[in-house]
């Protein structure tokens, strides 16, 4: 299982750091949400090993770690928040250029 | 007054929260709105002066455990000098930016989110720099992020989105390496309490991950205060945010890294600090030139004075990485005194945008409008002095601390090239103010009768002037806020409880 975390955990890391070096702004914005992923279950697996009961309830053994869930939660919530404002704001540039490539989008430079 | 005392260190963060909900359920009446916002700001920045007074006389931090759990299962949020001093600064040049923003003719001032947005990012602000929990530092620079995006993005500029967009996804980023960088600590001690992981990293230095957290945590803050090798974003988004905003995000929300490191250095990884110092000497000096140099090549006013905060973060990084008691006390004061500065000069060049024909800060378009502005004139010519450092202002305070501290410390190296780098703050900042008020303009036109108001930059440059004829509670603060940085120990024990 630590195995298996720990790849996917790499996995997810090349597969959205690829991405987010893409020229295409939604494609690099997917790959952003995706490292975004990879973090948090970076986050899950600092915590995951140490228990095996849940904790705050009456099963006996070792409680697990809650901190790293809250962590994760309060990461997802945001997250989900920021992708959806991403996702709103690249609407406007993608509708407003008709392209979502980025050497075009260069409404900045002057 | 128990209650008040109490929860003295919650309520310059509680208090804009509250504001934001009650303008946003304002909803149509719009003079009710900025009354509301503006009296929230100006309590909360009552309470923040009271904190800091508080602070400096008792010369400890005021500890609040948020929920009553005990140190170190809660999140601590903790008034030390350092945290009250920049919470006051920031308070001070948002409540600033108000009054700028109701002043403002733009029309990102009508919409109803604006009042909830700009108290949300005033929380957030205060929030990063009172919190003592790592994580929760996390959870309020997103709030802040998020507000400043939010308003850039529904700024006047036909390219506020592109800018909003660019300013987040860096800043996502950031926060990405951030979280990364809590994981790694977590997992090599267990704890995310700032106090409670400082005695953990100096009891036992060679934790599995403790140098990539280091390395990831340097990022974040670099990030977030556009030091040199990751500013490319900053210039491009201040020509097109909202003046109000763009007011704020370049003066006081640059701070972040700067507190960022200031924690860094002196509490957190006090065994590390040296490398860390080092490198952000040299950023800082790499900085100063970078900055100015970029400055000098531009075409915009508002771009300018972004690639000038590229400089002048520099110097303070420079105060931060020779790290003796008067470096560190010197970079206090020119942090406190560039947000001020900053802030005017923002404003000023915003001013001077609306009142040009077409509302823009470009160069071509803004030559010799200053001619029907005077007043405007005279403000930016005093601003401009302070951010060349030239007496009267508190910009000559600042960078006479910082070189003098310099000398004290034998770094003269970087204090050759950053003095001579100055050269290049006179000449960007003279060739504005000739492009502006001296040059005649490209052809006859009738200037706009009315602009956004001059209030605000008037009562900042007016507190530049003040803290550079009467710097000495300042400078005293900043010398108590280095002596406490330097012994961390107070922190700690003022945190756990135990002995203090």
């Amino acid at each position: 299982m630590e195995l298996l975390t720990a790849l996917t955990v790499g996995l997810l890391f090349a597969i959205g750091t690829f991405q987010m070096l893409r020229r295409n702004i939604i494609r690099s914005a997917v790959g952003l949400i995706i490292l975004g992923n990879a973090i948090n279950l970076f986050l899950l697996s600092t915590g995951a090993y140490n228990g095996i009961a849940a904790a705050y309830t009456t099963t006996v053994g070792q409680r697990s770690d809650a901190l790293p869930q809250a962590l994760i939660l309060t990461a997802i919530v945001i997250g989900m928040g920021g992708t959806a404002f991403v996702m709103a704001m690249l609407y406007i540039i993608s509708a407003r250029y008709e392209t979502a490539d980025m050497d075009e989008v260069q409404g900045l430079k002057n | 007054m128990n209650f008040f005392e109490d929860n003295l260190a919650l309520l310059p963060i509680a208090i804009p929260l509250i504001g934001a909900m009650l303008t946003l359920l304002l909803g149509e009446w719009r003079r009710v709105r900025a009354i509301v916002a503006v009296s929230m700001m100006f309590i909360s920045l009552g309470i923040s002066c009271f904190l800091l007074i508080q602070v400096m006389r008792t010369g400890g931090p005021v500890v609040f455990q948020a929920g009553g759990w005990a140190f170190p299962y809660g999140i601590t949020l903790i008034g030390d000098p350092l945290s009250a001093l920049f919470t006051v600064m920031t308070q001070l040049v948002m409540a600033a930016g108000l009054i700028y923003a109701l002043g403002s003719v733009d029309y990102i001032v009508r919409y109803r989110p604006f009042f909830p947005l700009f108290l949300l990012m005033v929380a957030g602000l205060t929030g990063t720099f009172l919190t003592g929990d790592l994580f929760n530092m996390y959870v309020f620079t997103e709030l802040l992020v998020l507000a400043g995006a939010a308003l850039t993005a529904s700024s006047d500029d036909r390219f506020g989105t592109e800018a909003a967009y660019k300013y987040y996804y860096m800043s996502l980023l950031a926060s990405t390496f951030m979280l990364l960088s809590i994981g790694s600590l977590y997992v090599s001690y267990g704890t995310l309490n700032m106090a409670d992981l400082a005695t953990r990293i100096a009891a036992q230095p060679d934790g599995i991950l403790l140098a990539p957290a280091i390395g990831l945590l340097l990022a974040t803050f670099m990030i977030k205060s556009a030091v040199f090798p990751f500013h490319f974003w900053q210039p491009d988004f201040h020509a097109a945010a909202p003046t109000a905003v763009s007011a704020m995000l370049s003066s006081v929300v640059v701070k972040v890294g700067v507190y960022g490191f200031l924690r860094m250095t002196t509490l957190l990884f006090v065994a590390q600090a040296p490398l860390i110092r080092t490198i952000l000497l040299v950023l800082g000096v790499t900085g100063v030139i970078f900055g100015g140099l970029s400055a000098i090549g531009t075409h915009n006013v508002k771009r300018m004075l972004a690639y000038s905060t590229l400089a002048q973060v520099g110097f303070i990084l420079v105060g931060i990485g020779w790290g003796t008691a008067p470096a560190l006390a010197a970079a206090v004061v020119f942090s406190f005194n560039h947000s001020l500065i900053k802030a005017a000069m923002l404003m000023l060049a915003g001013y001077v945008a609306s009142r040009a024909p077409v509302k823009s800060a470009s160069f071509d378009i803004v030559k010799g409008v200053g001619h029907h502005l005077p007043a405007a004139g005279g403000l930016f010519l005093l601003g401009g002095m302070a951010l060349i450092g030239m007496p009267p202002t508190s910009g000559f305070i600042s960078k006479m601390l910082l070189f003098r501290s310099g000398i004290a410390a034998e770094g003269f190296v970087p204090l050759l090239i950053i003095g001579l780098a100055s050269i290049l703050t006179l000449v960007y900042v003279v060739r504005a103010f000739q492009t502006i008020w001296w040059e005649a303009p490209r052809e006859a036109f009738n200037p706009k009768p009315s602009g956004d108001s001059l209030l605000a930059p008037m009562i900042l440059i007016g507190l530049v002037l003040l803290l550079g004829l009467w710097a000495a509670p300042l400078v005293n603060a900043a010398v108590d806020v280095s002596h406490w940085l330097l012994a961390p120990d107070l922190y700690l024990r003022a945190v756990s409880g135990v002995g203090g």
